[in-house]
């Protein structure tokens, strides 16, 4: 973000350098409230990425902006007025600042309770509102999702594309599936394989489809949300939408769009929508405790762990119900990571840090597939479409690192740790194709005949 | 001195009630300052919202504990530091039950000078101080351990060494210099039960100048310091665990 071209702004005399008007009178004060014991420190990825660079220390950020609030609204300041702060200092700091991918894990570790995530937030709008900030091409999200209505420019239409015949989807039902842009766009195996999961197990649910438009959380995490006021716009329509179709639960696979659902629609509307907002976890461990899931195929012995999503998990609380998913997962031994649960390393893609700053989104991942790497985990699974991204890329890049040295890899290719989201591994389970619609069509048109994913057999 | 007329051996009892009331004015001044800080201009703006926070519904999973619970388990029992470090936990719960402990003793004692002062009460503040002292001394030891933990820990660990600033040494190194200056001015005053004088001597001049310095900086230091320093973490800290909900 650094721009030596960029103008100055200029600070009327007397008037302090950075204004609060966004942040909460509570999340200023929880800056006070720092006991500076480090704690969060020790548990930061993005200070683990660039090697215990103080610069990115949670602690020092704290330290930094509440000297900058005394120097413009401390004593001195009520008597001499403001300090003039200077703007490369202020800019360091901003650049800093969003290095953080808001995964929460200093607010479960902090002695005082500071609720991090939130205040980190509306401080980098503070900082968007002076022109500090975002970090990189995150600057763009507020453009893209106001315009398309989804971060990947896609037309609206090109949201039902991602549906293969076979998929059942009811007029209307107790149940919407709310994919999401990720799943409906990008990575459209979540779409097809939570929707042939649902259809499988007689779970009617809707789509809003062209009517459904991006949680915005990208918009959120990176301090922009009063630029065209995107996100409250898109809460509005999607509550709306879905209120009006009657549903009574709301299904989520994506930890993003869930943790908007459950967090940021409410802050955004002033209000709880007329709905239940369920992730599909939630659903998949209540019938396999029920014993109404039936598998069709199994893994040959492998071990899996579990990534918890900082959305999911930190952010909404949900820890057991995919472990439940992935415990009873057959042909399947499930092993802890080091670093699980509420205090889990986060996997580098949120906050803006995958699209902004990607190299240190690369290096965070790279930290987890280590952690997998260390309990011999053969797959790794996650519920979350920038995770199972991100953990991917970290994959490659520390097989990249092991180079021709790996010879088990380079003779194995298959010997590779698999990443993959948790629905994906119980649509192939319950013996369902994965297959997205454009796959399906290329295979028709070659005359290739549909087969299930090799590496499972039969049971 | 002679019959310790003052608990903290200060010749003149209004002197150390105008230093405490300048010392109350400038915390309180500070405080404005800072719910000013806090409330982007408004101090009542900040203590409104403050006080809806904390009955707030919060979203997500972290759900807001009942009062008490927060109050007790996390305030004051301080849960969330002994989950992280049980040693930590340990120099802190030392700083802050020696420290809390004895500012309300002082606290008190206080108030019956005042009564004894404009001569409400039946009572010598000789025997009063007498039931006070075993808890000032538990408690004056306890700060001093903490102390010890906190500056051999800011001294010898190195990530701890690495991360220590000045904001950090002033509140440690000011304590401590009250601790021990409090148990210098007890060390120059007559015993209270027995009337012998104790470990340092017997200088009345001595003991009335530490016992000045002792409460004019422990005033000045404790209270009226708390809004400008590291100390705010004392007030600030319980006020976002109100705010947030307390639990681990």
């Amino acid at each position: 973000m650094a721009d030596e071209e960029k103008p100055r702004p200029v600070i009327p005399k007397g008037e302090p350098y950075i204004k609060t008007d966004v942040i909460s009178p509570t999340f200023m004060m929880q800056y006070d409230a720092c006991t500076r014991c480090g704690e969060c420190d020790k548990w930061c990825p993005v200070l683990d990425a660039k090697d215990q660079d103080r610069k990115y220390s949670p602690m020092n950020k704290i330290s930094r902006f509440r000297e900058f609030m005394g120097q413009s609204y401390g004593l001195k300041a009520k008597l001499f007025g403001p300090k003039k702060l200077d703007e490369d200092d202020i800019q360091d700091f901003s650049d800093a600042f969003f290095h953080c991918s808001t995964c929460g894990v200093c607010a479960s570790v902090c002695p005082a309770g500071i609720n991090t995530v939130d205040m980190y937030e509306a401080t980098r709008q503070q900082l968007v509102m002076r022109d500090n900030g975002p970090y990189g091409k995150t600057v763009m999200f507020p453009k893209l999702i106001g315009e398309y209505r989804n971060p990947y420019m896609k037309d609206q239409k090109q949201r039902l594309d991602w549906i293969p015949d076979d998929v059942e989807i009811a007029e209307e039902a107790d149940v919407a599936y709310f994919a999401g842009c990720t799943a409906g766009f990008n990575q459209q195996v979540l779409g097809v394989a939570t929707a042939r999961v649902l259809n499988h197990l007689n779970v009617p649910f809707i789509y809003l489809g062209e009517e459904e438009t991006c949680c915005s959380s990208a918009i959120i995490r990176t301090g922009q949300p009063h630029k065209g006021d995107v996100p409250y716009i898109n809460a509005k329509h999607n509550v709306e939408a879905l209120e009006a179709r009657g549903v009574k639960k709301v299904m989520f696979a994506c930890a993003g769009c869930y943790r908007v659902a459950t967090i940021d629609w409410p802050k955004q509307l002033g209000r709880k929508p007329n709905f239940e907002v369920v992730h599909v976890a939630d659903l998949l461990a209540d019938l396999i405790q029920q014993g109404k899931i039936e598998w069709k195929k199994s893994f040959d012995n492998k071990i899996i762990t579990y990534h918890d999503p900082c959305h999911l998990g930190r952010h909404c609380g949900v820890y057991e119900t995919p472990r439940v998913v992935l415990d009873n997962l057959p042909g399947l031994k499930f092993v802890e990571m080091d670093r699980i649960k509420e205090l889990q390393r986060c996997c580098g893609a949120g906050g803006g840090v995958k699209a902004g700053i990607s190299d240190l989104a690369l290096d965070i991942a790279s930290e987890r597939i280590r952690d997998a790497q260390a309990i011999n985990a053969d797959i790794l699974s996650s519920c979350c479409p920038f995770c199972r991204r991100n953990i991917g890329d970290g994959r490659d890049n520390v097989y990249d690192q092991a180079g021709s040295t790996n010879f088990d890899l380079r003779d194995n290719p298959e010997n590779a740790m698999q990443v993959e989201d948790m629905i994906v591994l119980v649509a192939e389970l319950m013996g369902l194709s994965t297959k997205i619609k454009a796959q399906e069509d290329e295979d028709k048109a070659a005359g290739v005949e549909a087969e299930g994913p090799k590496h499972l057999i039969d049971l | 001195m002679s019959d310790f007329s003052y608990y903290s051996g200060i010749p003149s009892f209004y002197m150390m009630i105008g230093i405490a009331m300048i010392a109350i004015l400038i915390f309180l001044l500070g405080m404005y300052l800072n719910m000013q800080k806090w409330g982007g201009g408004s101090a009542s703006h900040f203590l409104k919202i403050f006080l809806k926070s904390i009955n707030h519904e919060k979203l997500g999973h972290h759900k807001r504990q009942s009062l008490i619970s927060t109050i007790i388990l996390d305030i004051l029992l301080q849960r969330r530091i002994l989950r992280r470090s049980p040693f930590r936990w340990v120099m802190h719960m030392l700083i802050f039950v020696g420290w809390i402990g004895m500012f309300i003793l002082s606290m008190v004692f206080a108030v019956f000078e005042v009564l004894h002062e404009i001569g409400i009460g039946q009572f010598e503040l000789v025997d009063i101080r007498s039931s006070l002292d075993f808890g000032n001394e538990v408690l004056g030891y306890m700060l001093l351990i903490g102390l010890f933990i906190a500056i051999v820990r800011r001294l010898a660990i190195s990530d701890v060494v690495k991360r220590t600033q000045m904001f950090d040494w002033v509140l440690v190194l000011g304590t401590l210099i009250i601790t021990i200056t409090g148990f210098m001015a007890e060390g120059f005053r007559p015993d209270a039960i027995t009337g012998a004088w104790t470990f340092l001597g017997s200088d009345v001049a001595l003991a009335e100048t530490f016992a000045l310095f002792h409460v004019a900086i422990s005033l000045l230091f404790c209270i009226a310091y708390i809004p400008f320093s590291k100390y705010m973490h004392m007030l600030a800290a319980p006020m976002v665990i109100l705010v947030n909900g307390g639990g681990e």
